[in-house]
């Protein structure tokens, strides 16, 4: 086994013997219930028209989506945030770093190890939220498959940010960032909708600037898109002024030119975590 | 306990005290054929030329020269805060130099490769509290790359020398701080390394532990291994350590066998009487002569001398009522060195 891999074997072992995994599966199954629960209700409620139910239906599903992107990027700047800088405090690192190692290979594998975690759970969680919606109010989002992408896409740069961010500050700080980072980011994408949607530049331009520097909230609207029906996109713009400027609404999916930056993106600031922690010293 | 090197690592020479000797010349002493040296070419363990580390405006390190050589036991004594862990850091890569070089068996100190070979006991030994102490030394097997079939025997093989036999299976979180040690310690003899650098490796064992790791330590001697003891316990390395370095204030002070380290010269009592006339301007030349009570004490004369000056002072016609010599403690020089630097 190489030694990225080996690295990457003991990171997940990690979050399975500290109990992570089970205690975010266990909430996360309980929250996908309690949404079946509604959903069940919502789509057999008497008092509401069918039409509003196919407005209404989509509208509830990105909600709940949007608290478990919230998880899946809150949990990754968890995870990601102690995977260097403790290691470095408590001196785990030096009997490891000691070894037939080489550092890159160590950031890699760690990365590599995480990643698997959020991708499980975002697409475990994402899945099921979906299948149990389809289940109980036969609605079912375009492209599933899409959406669990974005949600992992979402978690890996923010995962990738914090990691890098891990090789140089404490723990604290670096949890604190990272969660400040991509609620900024979210907030840059309200921003930009807004000005988006009141034709106001400024605004828009800070929203773009937001969406390049920190690619979350970017990733976030491609999974929004793939949650929203066929007319739904055309009957919200019809519907209320200003819709565009709602941040639980997508009128275009990310472009090919975003993701290929977004990619890019991940690999300068892995490259950056990979250079930072070579040059630390321990 | 310990299966004994194969020939291709020589027994340790004779060693020469660092001295105002140009450091190239130094190392070609090192690397020059020694009586009982099977490979002439091999080279040294440990070898630094002039190695720097500056952190910000501290000189944690300040032109750091000193050889290991291969099968030794080599001290590094200092006080605290000389610069003993900045070095040992240094030569495996967990630090970079500010200026200097360090060569670590044949190859640049931190290369990854060559780590395979070295056995490493940090001066802050922690391990992943989540796993048991056999993930642990297995984690080990697997970074080392050790051939996997012997992964268990090797893991048994190093719990049992360090006295965790019975507790492989318990977790390291549990574990009390000087049974970390021993896991480290057993961690860092894994796949018989050629070279184990143990930075303060007794510092949270009781006097039984101590012991116990002396002769562990002596284990590696006997098969061979280098050991690169960083220590400021001076009784370890009167104990166990073939030469030694003395360093402080990030430079080194001294370097040497015990012998060479302690001095030659010490301190001869005699008790002597019917000793006439000027009796003494023939024995000057044993040392510097002093009376003190009933006694005369001859101070800078050498140990091997002390048979021939008791021959010269029954020469004179001296009767000799008691010879006392008295040699210097590695402690006494130690702190006569930290007085001196």
């Amino acid at each position: 086994m190489s030694p990225t891999l080996v690295i990457m074997r003991l990171t997940v072992r990690e979050a399975v013997r500290r109990k992570l995994v089970l205690v975010l599966l266990l909430l996360s199954l309980a929250m996908v219930g309690l949404s079946g629960w509604g959903f069940d209700r919502l789509a057999h409620t008497r008092s509401v028209t069918s039409g509003e139910v196919q407005i209404a239906l989509p509208q509830a599903l990105i909600l709940f989506m949007f608290m478990f992107s919230f998880v899946v990027a809150l949990s990754a700047s968890a995870i990601a945030s102690p995977a260097v800088s403790a290691e470095i405090e408590s001196g785990v690192l030096q009997t490891v770093a000691t070894r037939p190692i080489r550092r890159s290979e160590i950031l890699i594998g760690k990365w590599l190890g995480l990643a698997l975690l959020v991708a499980a759970y975002a697409v475990v969680v994402s899945v099921l939220e979906m299948l149990v919606v389809d289940a109980v109010s036969g609605f079912l989002p375009p492209d599933p498959a899409a959406v669990a992408g974005y949600l992992f896409a979402e978690g890996a740069v923010l995962l990738t940010l914090v990691l890098a961010i891990s090789t140089r500050l404490s723990t604290l700080a670096t949890g604190v960032l990272g969660v400040a980072l991509f609620g900024s980011a979210w907030l840059g994408g309200v921003v930009g909708a807004l000005g988006t949607a009141f034709k106001i530049s400024a605004l828009r331009t800070v929203g773009e600037v937001v969406r390049y520097l920190l690619p979350t909230d970017g990733l976030w609207h491609g999974a929004i898109y793939y949650l929203e029906p066929s007319g739904f996109i055309s009957q919200r713009l019809a519907a209320e002024v200003g819709a565009g400027g709602n941040p639980f609404f997508a009128t275009a999916p990310p472009s090919w030119l975003y993701l290929l930056y977004a990619a890019i993106w991940w690999l300068a600031v892995l490259g950056v975590g990979i250079v930072s922690f070579a040059r630390r010293e321990l | 306990m310990w299966p004994a090197r194969s020939a291709d690592q020589p027994a340790s020479g004779p060693s020469s005290v660092a001295s105002s000797v140009p450091l190239l010349e130094r190392a070609a002493d090192v690397l020059a054929p020694a009586p009982g040296e099977a490979d002439p070419f091999v080279s040294p363990a440990i070898h630094t030329i002039d190695l720097r580390k500056e952190y910000r405006r501290t000189v944690a390190l300040d032109a750091l020269s000193m050889t290991v050589r291969r099968g030794e036991i080599f001290g590094f004594l200092g006080p605290n805060g000389a610069g003993k862990t900045t070095a040992v850091k240094l030569l495996l890569g967990l630090v970079h130099p500010t200026a200097g070089e360090a060569m670590v068996l044949g190859a640049p100190a931190g290369d990854v490769e060559t780590r395979r070979r070295i056995g490493y006991l940090p001066e802050l030994f922690r391990f992943q509290g989540w796993l048991t102490a056999r993930e642990v030394l297995l984690l080990h097997c697997r970074l080392v790359k050790l051939p996997s079939g012997r992964w268990p025997v090797l893991v048994s093989e190093a719990l049992s020398t360090v006295g965790l036999s019975d507790r492989g299976d318990d977790k390291v979180g549990g574990f009390s701080k000087g049974m970390q040690q021993r896991l480290g310690l057993g961690v860092a003899l894994l796949g018989d390394p050629e070279l184990v650098v143990l930075d303060e490796p007794t510092s949270a064992l009781d006097p039984v532990g101590r012991h116990h790791v002396r002769e562990i330590i002596g284990a590696l001697r006997s098969r061979g291994t280098t050991v690169f003891l960083n220590t400021h316990l001076l009784e370890e390395v009167e104990h166990i350590c073939d030469r030694a370095a003395v360093i402080d204030k990030g430079q080194t002070i001294a370097t040497g066998t015990l012998a060479e380290l302690v001095g030659k010269q010490s301190v001869v009592r005699l008790q002597v009487s019917g000793l006439e006339g000027r009796w003494w301007e023939g024995l000057r030349g044993f040392g510097t002569w002093t009376a003190e009570g009933g006694w005369f004490v001859v101070t800078g004369i050498e140990a091997t001398d002390v048979p021939d000056l008791v021959q010269a002072v029954v020469t004179l016609g001296g009767r000799i009522g008691a010879v006392v010599p008295e040699h210097k403690s590695l402690e006494d020089r130690f702190l006569e060195l930290l007085g001196e630097s």
